[in-house]
């Protein structure tokens, strides 16, 4: 869809060049070319740099990944210099203190690495996060610093911590706070590949690698087994849709489409090519015919509005009442969180309950919660009543 | 100005061809592979596609772009202002506040969305004809028998527009960015693409009943458009004309966009399109003018469906489409306009 809707934009411009009707000379483009060529080259020169970073910094995680089992073993020594998800190098001092966190998951990795005490400010609507009720409820009233929308750069100053964690959204507030003398590393855990590079970098600046490799550990224990017990079954068709209809699916470029395929199932929006969640037709979604819909964790509508919609009439998943919604009570499972791993064991007892039964996802839940969030999951409610 | 009936005819029946056409085209397209055949054989699910999807979302469009268009003429005629677009008094912000505030409070489904925008575009032109109205009362008793223009009432909506968008950005920013956000965004874009036969018909006969009131009072639009003194001679109470004309073109607007969410450019580029072809002001203008809209938002909903594998924003094409066209016309009519002079 970006390729269509860069043609789109390239056509636009093609319109509003050809109704310039020849104002701009060729040479008169070139000599503009030319003042911007100092500003661009310099822009790509940093771009260059950023990207071979990054570049460096996935080697060096992935390195690092590998040896977490290694490093478990070993405390870090302070100071220490890390690479962030933005490719900036940082030094960290001392072992941190007081923590700030800008963002949800970085505040539910901080949790789970045992730091919730070490926090002394977090982002806004922390109420509306169920995870934190359960399991640091202290931390809810704690000051907020605002949103990657609107953040709040005074507050956040004000609580002089020893470590800021913000998303990469926020890059742009990063050298203000750095001015001021603060250390902050930007996370971007937006897939399971990055959100295992953030367990890595938080666990270095915060010295708790040990609990970041067992953090990191769960999900490959968990997917072995999952995937001997499915191999060999049928895959039936799935549509996962998102929070704001049902008529917006995720295609197989989404994080989301790895859950499915963990479960052993077919994304029925195979043919989608945007990367985010695409908006489809009603007639998209029947012609596609999906053997299940799944509805997102945080969806806005409810299983029933999807089965009861007359217009969904003649679909396999609704015709035979094969509509479910991932769990919600206590966080997103479909969402790149570590314990996203328990989305797909999910998903797999509603895809195959009769070789996957579910307490499989049932035990691993209770012992990741009791382990990493200290507390013990209400497994048998699921969801939280609709708002 | 002489009238050219038989070049009027030839400019509007290949109008309502090419209208048809893409009705007809847009039938044909979408992703849920219909065939003709099995349709006439009755086959259940094909009948029920056709018939409660792909033919509404084909009269929407045609309908839609042929309202947007007219309510376009309507508005650049009463206002003598070839920049005047149906927004200009607050319909598609109040719409769009409308929606937002039901995809936040309401249960967000596409008939409390859709209800929600067509009261919410209501209600902020009732503001502004109604804060015009206001004002002119006080310059009458003021100053006898001054009339307060489409200054006033100009002004009224450019108020009420603001505050709409105020309202709207208030309203985002209570959005959750990860649910809500994205349905009041995706909603402003404008799509075609969740129009189901239940959400419909409603507002499809609000809209023919606006269309026929303002072809009704075809004369009085043209009349609203010379010198008021001139026009009050010629018999129009032009006052009340004016707010009744334009409250038509609202409920045509605003029954459209409810259902469609706002599309760009249509109620601009289409009266434009129509004088060009016709070189008129009058009747063949406006059923021009709808023509044109209707083909334009028929064509762009039909790229909108079938150009990448996922629906794309119809205001997209409808501005695309149009505005070449418009352009074409522009630059190709020099040498008429001068012939014709």
């Amino acid at each position: 869809m970006k390729r269509t809707l860069a043609i789109l934009l390239t056509l636009t411009m093609l319109t509003v060049t050809a109704c310039g009707g020849g104002s701009s000379s060729p040479a008169e483009t070139t000599a503009a070319a030319g003042a911007e060529s100092a500003k661009t080259q310099s822009a790509e020169a940093e771009n260059a740099e950023t990207q071979s970073a990054e570049a460096e910094n996935a080697e060096t995680k992935a390195n690092e990944t590998e040896n977490a089992e290694t490093a478990a073993a070993q405390s870090i020594t302070y100071p220490v210099t890390v690479t962030d998800q933005i490719g900036r190098e940082v030094t960290i001092e001392k072992e941190p203190e007081t923590l700030v966190s800008g963002y949800y998951i970085s505040t539910s990795l901080l949790i789970a690495l045992g730091l919730k005490d070490r926090l002394t400010g977090i982002e806004t609507k922390a109420g509306s996060r169920n995870i934190y009720h359960l399991s640091a409820p202290e931390i809810i009233g704690l000051p907020s610093v605002g949103t990657a929308k609107e953040f709040d750069l005074e507050g956040c100053a004000a609580l002089e911590p020893d470590l800021i964690v913000l998303p990469a959204k926020l890059k742009d507030v990063i050298p203000s706070l750095e001015e001021l003398g603060l250390t902050v590393i930007a996370v971007n855990p937006e897939d399971k590949a990055l959100l295992e590079e953030a367990v890595t970098l938080l666990g270095t600046a915060t010295n708790t690698m040990d609990r970041a490799a067992s953090l990191l550990a769960f999900h490959d224990e968990q997917l072995e087994p999952l995937t001997a017990a499915l191999s060999g079954t049928d895959q039936p068709t799935v549509c996962l849709t998102g929070n704001s209809s049902f008529l917006s699916v995720a295609g197989p470029a989404m994080y989301q489409n790895s859950l499915i395929e963990q479960a052993a199932g077919v994304n029925a929006a195979s043919d989608i090519t945007e990367d985010y969640w695409a908006d489809i037709s009603y007639e998209q979604l029947l012609a596609w015919n999906p053997d299940y819909i799944i509805l997102a964790a945080d969806a806005e509508y409810s299983v029933d509005s999807v089965l009861q919609d007359e217009n969904l009439r003649g679909c396999k998943a609704v015709d035979n009442g094969n509509v479910y919604q991932f769990p919600n009570a206590i966080e997103a499972w479909d969402s790149p969180v570590p314990s996203s791993i328990l989305g797909s064991m999910w998903l797999a007892s509603v895809l195959h309950g009769d070789t996957y039964p579910e307490d499989n996802w049932k035990q691993a839940a209770a012992d990741y919660y009791e382990t990493f969030y200290s507390f013990t999951p209400d497994l048998d409610n699921l969801y939280t009543d609709a708002e | 100005m002489k009238m050219y009936p038989n070049t009027k005819a030839a400019k509007f029946f290949p109008a309502l061809a090419l209208l048809a056409a893409a009705g007809l085209l847009s039938l044909l397209v979408g992703k849920y592979p219909l065939s003709l055949a099995k349709l006439l054989a009755g086959d259940e699910m094909q009948t029920q596609v056709f018939l409660t999807l792909r033919l509404p979302r084909s009269l929407m469009a045609v309908l839609g772009g042929f309202a947007l268009g007219a309510a376009g003429y309507v508005f650049q005629t009463v206002f003598c202002n070839p920049l005047a677009a149906p927004d200009m008094i607050g319909v598609s912000s109040g719409a769009s506040a409308g929606a937002a505030f039901a995809i936040l409070f309401l249960s967000g489904s596409p008939l409390a969305v859709t209800a929600s925008s067509f009261l919410g575009g209501l209600l902020a032109v009732g503001i502004a004809l109604g804060l015009a109205s206001a004002v002119r009362g006080q310059y009458f008793s003021g100053r006898g028998t001054y009339s307060a223009g489409n200054g006033t009432i100009v002004l009224a909506g450019i108020a009420v527009h603001s505050l709409a968008q105020t309202i709207l950005m208030i309203l985002k920013l209570t959005a959750d960015p990860e649910r809500q956000l994205a349905s009041i965004e995706y909603w402003i874009m404008g799509s075609l693409s969740a129009i189901t036969l239940r959400q419909i018909p409603f507002y499809c006969a609000v809209c023919v009943a606006g269309l026929t009131g303002i072809f009704l009072l075809h004369r009085q639009i043209v009349l609203l458009s010379v010198e008021e003194s001139e026009a009050r001679m010629l018999g129009v109470p032009v006052g009340k004309m004016r707010l009744l004309v334009l409250f038509l073109a609202t409920l045509t607007v605003a029954s459209v966009i409810s259902v469609t969410g706002v599309i760009s450019f249509i109620g601009l580029l289409a009266p434009h399109i129509a004088r060009l072809l016709t070189r008129d002001n009058r009747l063949p203008a406006l059923a021009l003018s709808g023509l044109m809209g209707g083909f334009l938002l028929t064509l762009a909903d039909i790229l909108a469906r079938s150009a990448a594998s996922a629906e794309l924003p119809v205001s997209i094409f409808t501005s695309l489409l149009g505005a070449p066209f418009l352009l074409y016309l522009i630059l190709n009519g020099k040498g008429d306009r001068n012939h014709d002079g």
